[in-house]
């Protein structure tokens, strides 16, 4: 019975759906004028005053010494985040990592889902920028057991309409249209939306993480949403991260 | 109140003197409308957005800009400007409750 | 049986839901208006003083077709017209047709920027025509409209 109602409901979906030829479709010449729209990112004000906090911290060359990685490597070693942090135990985002580098200079950490850590983070995940994003899934247990973690988040059914990540970014809806924004192809062969995100979101008028915007997905989906900086979340980060490897970062991305 | 983040970002970032250049000024602004409601209290958020915007350079105004609240959230303002001497270019604006605010860019002409 | 009874009852929720609100809107305030209420008609006089603006070609107004999204909307105003001392473009204005506000921005130039452009994002609450124009220094006005499309669009 469970099992009917889910077909239903994924009819239902897969037929709310059109395709680019469709008259709601936007044309080359909008998103031609939405992608210039990058040129004058609010959320540059946004990284600037990351770019602050983190100076409060001792800038990138105390970052990169936090990190055991000299300051020209820097980018690189950012471009493979999350990573699996020795001194945490854990596999980490960026966010994560910061909060464990505010600690130990003796500070009391932003929140992650504070504007201070969006901002912050944010601008350090930029310092990666024209970087190959390069994240190792193999390069111990740690981000093994984080990768397939992350990859059964995205395909795991759930909430009271069965979706998974999966049900919209899979290659046979990758491209159709749901309510006039097509749905992207994730990886480093679409949008490679771990490269472009943190992006200012124009709905929401600020700036959000990839994480934050999986839960505002889930929310809308009618998921439960995971936490932020929790083991699935990271692990979902790791995911999608992998899926957009050798992508060229571009921060801050914008974003409907 | 705390100094609103602001940017000026001129394009091309290199140029000559008397090259047309653009100019764009935006700022973290909420532009309240006045008729949104606070999610949580259902009460009306106040109106509060930018009326003024000056662009001034060497001490000179080149352009003034009247602004309602029905611009976006963190406004972008962009034109153009003529490149005419090493100075300072200022955008000054004013918000509906009388906030005042200057950005300063330097302008260094090659050549 | 049951399940009927569930969708009358919901049916008739839903219709008292109809009704609530609209008698509370008539005991209340009305909707709430902000402090800037000015329609089309008496935005263009403002701008105008009254006399007519000309659809021209030389003013280049360029929207999207579709708006992603009601709350930023890019509008760039390009003036095809000289910056000279004694000829210039004096100011660009932008309206809208249906917003309770029609005014959005306008921008007073002069020579010293050497070219008349104007980009900004402003907030659409509908589908509407965006109406740019220009005002030159001998006294006349130009104008342009396109029409947005807002569409309630895409995952959240």
């Amino acid at each position: 019975m469970k099992k009917g109602m889910q077909i239903v409901l994924c009819v239902t979906l897969l037929s709310s759906l059109t395709f680019a030829s469709e008259q709601f479709a936007m044309s080359d010449a909008d998103r031609a004028m939405y992608e210039e729209l990058l040129e004058n990112n609010p959320a540059d004000m946004m990284l600037a005053e990351g770019s602050e906090f983190l100076d409060e911290l001792g800038g990138e060359s105390a970052l990169a010494k936090y990190l055991g990685v000299s300051e020209d490597a820097l980018p690189s070693y950012i471009a493979g985040f999350p990573r699996y942090i020795e001194k945490f135990k854990m596999v980490v985002s960026i966010d994560q990592m910061l909060q464990g580098m505010m600690h130990d200079s003796g500070q009391k950490p932003y929140a992650l889902k504070s504007s201070e850590m969006f901002n912050m983070s944010s601008y350090v995940k930029a310092l990666a920028n024209d970087e190959e994003i390069n994240i190792d899934v193999n390069a111990n247990k740690h981000m093994k057991e984080a990768y397939a973690l992350g990859k059964v988040v995205f395909e795991t059914k759930r909430g009271a309409r069965g979706l998974s990540c999966l049900s919209c970014h899979n290659p046979s809806v990758i491209g159709g249209i749901l309510r006039t924004q097509p749905l992207p192809d994730i990886s480093a062969k679409g949008n490679a939306s771990a490269a472009t995100w943190p992006a200012y979101r124009m709905t929401k008028s600020a700036l959000a993480t990839l994480q934050k915007r999986f839960q505002g997905c889930m929310n809308n989906a009618l998921l439960a949403v995971i936490p932020l900086g929790s083991k699935e979340m990271t692990a979902l980060e790791v995911y999608f991260t992998d899926e957009a490897k050798g992508a060229t970062i571009a921060l801050p991305g914008l974003k409907r | 109140m705390a100094k609103r983040k602001s940017l000026i970002k001129i394009k091309p970032k290199s140029y000559k003197d008397g090259e047309v250049v653009k100019v764009s000024f935006m700022v973290m602004h909420p532009m309240e409308t006045g008729l949104r409601k606070d999610k949580k209290t259902k009460e009306l958020i106040p109106a509060e957005y930018i009326k003024k915007v000056v662009f001034e350079y060497k001490g000179k105004v080149i352009t003034t800009m009247n602004v309602w609240e029905t611009l976006s959230v963190n406004p972008v303002f962009t034109t153009y400007m003529k490149i005419d001497g090493a100075g300072e270019l200022k955008v000054i604006f004013t918000d509906s409750k009388g906030e005042v605010q200057e950005t300063v860019a330097k302008i260094k002409p090659k050549g | 049986m049951q399940r009927r009874d569930f969708l009358r009852n919901l049916g008739v929720g839903a219709a008292g839901a109809v009704i609530l609100p609209s008698v509370s809107f008539a005991a209340d305030a009305p909707k709430p208006k902000g402090s800037n209420v000015l329609s089309y008609k008496d935005a263009l006089k403002a701008v105008t003083g009254g006399k007519t603006a000309e659809v021209s070609a030389k003013v280049n107004l360029k929207v999207p077709e579709i708006a992603e999204n009601g709350a930023v909307v890019p509008v760039t105003v390009e003036i095809d017209y000289p910056m000279t001392d004694s000829n210039y473009v004096k100011a660009i204005h932008v309206l809208t047709e249906k917003n309770a506000n029609s005014r959005c921005i306008d921008v007073h130039l002069s020579p010293a920027n050497g070219k008349a452009m104007l980009a900004t994002r402003v907030k659409l609450g509908e589908t509407q025509e965006i109406v740019a124009i220009a005002e030159l220094s001998n006294g006349t006005f130009l104008m342009a409209s396109q029409s947005v499309k807002v569409t309630i669009g895409g995952c959240g």
